[in-house]
Formats: structure tokens, C-alpha cells, sequence
């Protein structure tokens, strides 16, 4: 199987970027799309080229490292899966495919496909957390939590913080990221305490990182990895102004 | 109290609040107007005439009611352009290859809001000037008629004389064509902005935004189209 590639080639954060072509050959239908990316690395290595640099971690589909659009889509083609997860076969013999890093203000390329996500670090840094009493570790399953909220929260909780909601919204907010943070940890019984200021805090912080405004388009719940319902923007909205209004 | 209201109308949420509950205020207003202006099919000019006088015999009410319109509007408007602004900077470089309109959920309705509101905006401004500022045809001013003993404005007869240009009923049908695209997006989004969107009620939402935008077009745009086929004659 062969391809044609299109990769975005940036050398360092302050840099100009543009598009390469290579030529990947040899390749077969049940490599993944990162396997195929090692081949081509392989080859530029041996050529005394510099290889493209991409994020890559676990390489089964939990870590969110592997950040990239191919023709445009964050994490390819295929609906609920990473880079990694997308293999070859979602692809015909010969295709043409332009492989991008996230475009966003948030999110500056620092190298070929790699972007600077630490703007999401510093968001959960802002609320992402609770407070537990220190000492003995408790049993884990001292508070009964109930079937439909457990179920809710682990929803949320799927988010691996990839970016790939960023990436696809044509505003490049982070609300599903946000939303998908603060219902996890709002919806559980240890998030109670820090509820009110936590969506508070997180939502400034994401304004403060320059991250645009949705437009309710929902292209986030469409590309997300994970499958995160735009729902957990809806409760942040609601969790946001009860907020505000507790203020008052 | 008045700094936690003052930091909710800076940050994202909140001005997604403020644009989503004047757009519900506004949504109200017309259907209101459209409620109002179908009385121009109930056979007697009198009908929609005696309405419009009922309206004006109470100036305070009426000056409140428009005040607050004006200022709805005017909030709805800067919350949207500061929210759109932000949102151009946030996305400096697209990508180069666009992806499925399919998988990325575009719909024509959702990326025209900008377009299709601020034609609207040129609309009312234009709409208000026609008819309650009449400086469009300024022969309207003149236009009375009695009824039961009172005498009024013609209502009947300047719209009937106004939709009488073609020119006039297309912008006027087109406009109600773009209130249409704006809400059909708007009125399933302020769903999800007030927080009561969910995987189990989205579709009753489309759905619902979608036919409420169709009434308030065909509702609205009845009436240039009657008075151009002949159905509305003076």
C-alpha cells in the first residue's frame, strides 16, 4: 500500500512553517496511522533527515498525545477514535493525505505536528481538583455514590484532554474540554465542596488562554475521541450562572 | 453583588447568557408582531386598524415597550460581536485541507449567524422607517380612516400601498427568509445555552427551532405575497 503525504513542517515555535511531500510506500493496510508515520521517519532518519516530529504515548487510544488533523479532521476519519486507533485500512491505495497540527491561537506549533496544549494544564490547574482530608487512605467505596450519577461522571471522565474539540471548533473554544472537567468532578459527591468556584475558576482560565466562544455547531462532540456529549457544556452553562447567581 | 454581575458579563458564559436571553426576548416580540399582523386577513380593514390605534392610545406603555426592545436588541448585538471577535482571533490559521462538512457538523444556518443577523439588523432599521417612522412613502402619514367613530390611522391601506412595489415585498420576503436561517439556529442554541439540552431532548429541539423559524416565515411573509397576488386589495 502507498500513500501520498502532505506534512506540515515547522522547525521551532517562532519559525514559518510549510507543507512537505513524501511518498509513503510499503506500508500495509493494518498499520496504524502512527506505524506508517514511524516507516516514513525511518527512512528520513536513515536519509540524515530530520524526522517529523508528532506526540505519541500509549498508542492505544487513553493517552491523547497524538494530536493531529488528517484533511482537516482531528484524529482522522473514523468517529471515537485517536491517531493512534486509526489504522490504513480507513484509507484507499494512493491517497493523497494533508496532515496538520491543531490550529489554534491557544494551541502555538512548537515543532512539525506538535502543539503546545500546556493552556489545558493550566485550566485544570485554576479548578480541576478536590479536596481530600489527608491521613489514612479511606475505603474506596466508603461514600455510596448512585448508578445514574456514577455513570454521568465517568462519561465526563473519559476525556483524555487531547485537544481535539479545540482543534475542530471553528472557534477553537475549549468548552467541551472544560465542561467535560468540571461535570466530572461537579457530579460527584468528593466535588461538592470546591463546586461553585471550580466551574468559575476553570471558565476564567479558559478565557484567559484565548480560547474563542461556542457557537453551538457541536463539531467538538463529533470529533471527540472519547465521544464526550456536548450535554457537559450544557450542565456547565447551568452550573456557571447557578454560580453566579449564588453570589448575588 | 454588582462586581459578580459585572464578571459574568466579561467572561465567556455570561455574554453567551446575555445573547441567548435577549435572542428569547426578541423570539417573543415577533411572534407577537406575526400574531398581530395576520390580522390583516380577518376581511375588515377595521380589524387590523382598531389594533393599531388599541396599541397607540398608550404612549407610556407603548415608549417602555419599544425602549426596552431597542435595548434588548442593542445588548444582543454587543454581546454576539464581542463574543464573534474573540472568536476570529482564536482561530488565526485554518486548516489548509477543509474536512467533511459531514463529520464536522457545518450547517449552512450556523455559519451565516454574523450575515444573517446583521442583514437583519439592516431590515428593522429599514422596516422601521417604512412604517413607524413612514419616510420610506411619506403619503402613509396622511392615510386615516374612521372607525366606529374614531379616527385612525390606515394601517390596511399603507401596507397594502406598500406591498404594492415588488421591490418591496422580495426584500421583504428575503429578510424573513434570513430570520428564518438565524432562527433556526438561534432558537435550538439558547436550548443549550440555558443548560436544558440533552442526548434525549436534541432532536425535539432542531426540530422545534426549525418549525417555529418556518411559521414565523411563512407567518410573516404571507402578507407581502397576498397584497402582491391580489388576495390583500385595498
Amino acid at each position: 500500500m502507498k500513500l501520498h503525504l502532505r506534512v506540515w513542517r515547522q522547525a521551532s515555535r517562532q519559525s514559518e512553517g510549510s507543507f512537505v511531500t513524501y511518498e509513503a510506500d510499503g506500508l500495509t493496510p493494518n498499520m496504524s496511522f502512527l506505524e506508517m508515520l514511524d516507516v516514513v521517519n525511518d527512512r528520513l532518519t536513515k536519509e540524515g533527515q530530520e524526522p517529523i516530529a508528532f506526540e505519541h504515548d500509549c498508542r492505544e487510544g487513553i493517552c491523547g498525545s497524538c494530536a493531529m488533523a488528517i484533511n482537516g479532521e482531528p484524529h482522522g476519519p473514523n468517529a471515537g477514535a485517536t491517531t493512534c486507533q486509526v489504522y490504513l485500512r480507513s484509507f484507499q491505495d494512493g491517497q493523497t493525505l494533508t496532515v496538520e497540527p491543531w490550529r489554534a491561537k491557544a494551541f502555538p506549533v512548537i515543532k512539525d505536528l506538535v502543539a503546545d496544549r500546556s493552556a489545558f494544564d493550566r485550566i485544570i490547574q485554576s479548578g480541576g481538583f478536590v479536596s481530600v482530608g489527608t491521613g489514612q487512605a479511606t475505603d474506596a467505596n466508603a461514600i455510596p455514590i448512585g448508578k445514574g450519577i456514577a455513570e454521568k461522571a465517568f462519561d465526563a471522565a473519559h476525556c483524555i484532554g487531547c485537544g481535539a474539540c479545540v482543534a475542530a471548533c471553528r472557534n477553537s473554544s475549549a468548552m467541551l474540554f472544560v465542561a467535560a472537567k468540571v461535570s466530572h468532578l461537579g457530579l460527584l459527591p468528593q466535588g461538592q465542596t470546591e463546586r461553585k468556584q471550580r466551574v468559575q475558576k476553570m471558565v476564567a482560565a479558559m478565557d484567559a488562554e484565548g480560547f474563542g466562544n461556542c457557537s453551538n455547531q457541536y463539531a467538538c462532540e463529533a470529533v471527540c475521541p472519547k465521544q464526550i456529549s456536548v450535554e457537559m457544556i450544557a450542565r456547565m452553562n447551568r452550573d456557571y450562572a447557578s454560580a453566579v447567581v449564588d453570589q448575588i | 453583588m454588582n462586581k459578580e454581575i459585572l464578571r459574568m458579563t466579561q467572561s465567556s458564559i455570561g455574554r453567551k447568557w446575555i445573547v441567548a436571553v435577549t435572542g428569547v426576548l426578541m423570539i417573543g416580540f415577533v411572534v407577537v408582531h406575526m400574531t398581530g399582523n395576520l390580522q390583516m386577513f380577518a376581511g375588515t380593514p377595521d380589524k387590523i386598524n382598531g389594533y393599531a390605534h388599541l396599541l397607540k392610545s398608550y404612549p407610556l406603555v407603548l415608549w417602555s415597550f419599544r425602549l426596552g426592545l431597542l435595548a434588548t436588541a442593542a445588548l444582543h448585538i454587543w454581546g454576539t460581536i464581542s463574543l464573534a471577535r474573540e472568536n476570529r482571533v482564536a482561530k488565526p490559521v485554518g486548516y489548509a485541507v477543509a474536512g467533511r462538512k459531514s463529520r464536522l457538523q457545518v450547517t449552512l444556518t450556523s455559519v451565516t449567524m454574523v450575515i444573517s443577523g446583521s442583514i437583519l439588523l439592516g431590515f428593522i432599521i429599514f422596516h422601521l422607517l417604512h412604517f413607524t417612522a413612514q419616510m420610506v412613502d411619506r403619503s402613509y402619514a396622511s392615510m386615516e380612516t374612521v372607525v366606529g367613530g374614531v379616527t385612525m390611522p390606515d394601517v390596511y391601506r399603507m401596507v397594502v400601498t406598500g406591498f404594492s412595489k415588488p421591490w418591496i415585498s422580495l426584500f421583504y420576503v428575503v429578510a424573513m427568509a434570513l430570520l428564518f436561517s438565524h432562527l433556526r439556529h438561534g432558537a435550538a442554541s439558547v436550548w443549550q445555552t440555558f443548560g436544558l439540552r440533552d442526548r434525549n431532548s436534541a432532536q425535539l429541539i432542531e426540530m422545534g427551532s426549525w418549525i417555529l423559524a418556518a411559521v414565523l416565515f411563512f407567518g410573516f411573509s404571507s402578507i407581502p405575497l397576498a397584497v402582491l397576488f391580489g388576495v390583500l386589495k385595498l
